[in-house]
């Protein structure tokens, strides 16, 4: 992995914005009425039946609309760092490796009951309503924070 | 006892995921070397290129889990 700057946008002076994080100068009000949206669009969303339009429609939705903030109203992001030390990225490189490996294994086993794949083994634990309405919710606000990033 | 195949595989799992949760962990101690999951996926994403496709992962992990 190249260790180098890349030029990228960190660099251009940014307009100032408000910030949409929370505790980060905006009100908190808006922030606990957006959290409840979330959490409500979550169970919701956590309801569709799988591989029905309405599932599909869910995903897409927060889908689009984190591609329109990064587009065209992006928040504040969080500068990242201008190098990464190649000893300790090698760390997190063998983590992710070993589970794409292990995962391509099962997949290439045709996730047979002996090797699973993740997805396998995921699929029953977001059975639940209320697990999967968390799981999305966490996914939700795991793609905000990529925005920021 | 003879651990099954099926456990093994799900053991593995287990230990690269609470591998990543313990880099994680490291990493944020004051002065580690180890980058944390936000700066190096931030670092990825300082090309347009890289952006758009960890969005895209984002994305994806989502559809695949949520939507079949």
């Amino acid at each position: 992995m190249a260790t180098e700057d890349f030029p990228g946008d960190r660099e251009r002076p940014r307009p100032a914005r408000a910030s949409f994080w929370p505790g980060h100068g905006t009100n908190r009000v808006r922030t606990a009425v957006i959290g409840l949206i979330l959490v409500g669009y979550a169970w919701a969303a956590g309801g569709a039946a799988p591989f029905s339009a309405t599932a599909l429609i869910c995903v897409l939705i927060p889908g689009v609309v984190l591609a329109g903030l990064a587009s065209w109203r992006p928040p504040d992001r969080i500068p990242p760092p201008d190098k990464l030390d190649i000893t300790g990225m090698s760390y997190w490189a063998i983590c992710v490796a070993a589970l794409f490996e292990w995962e391509a294994a099962a997949y290439r086993d045709n996730s047979l009951p002996w090797h699973p794949s993740l997805t396998d083994l995921v699929n029953p634990l977001i059975g639940p309503h209320i697990m999967k309405s968390a799981a999305i919710l966490i996914w939700i606000l795991a793609g905000w924070a990529l925005v920021r990033r | 006892m003879v651990m099954s195949t099926r456990a093994l595989t799900i053991i593995v799992f287990a230990a690269v995921v609470a591998g990543l949760f313990l880099l994680e962990f490291l990493a944020r101690r004051p002065g580690s070397r180890i980058p944390t999951l936000g700066q190096w996926l931030g670092y990825l994403m300082r090309p347009r290129i890289g952006r758009v496709l960890i969005l895209l992962g984002w994305w994806w992990l989502g559809w695949h889990y949520f939507a079949r």
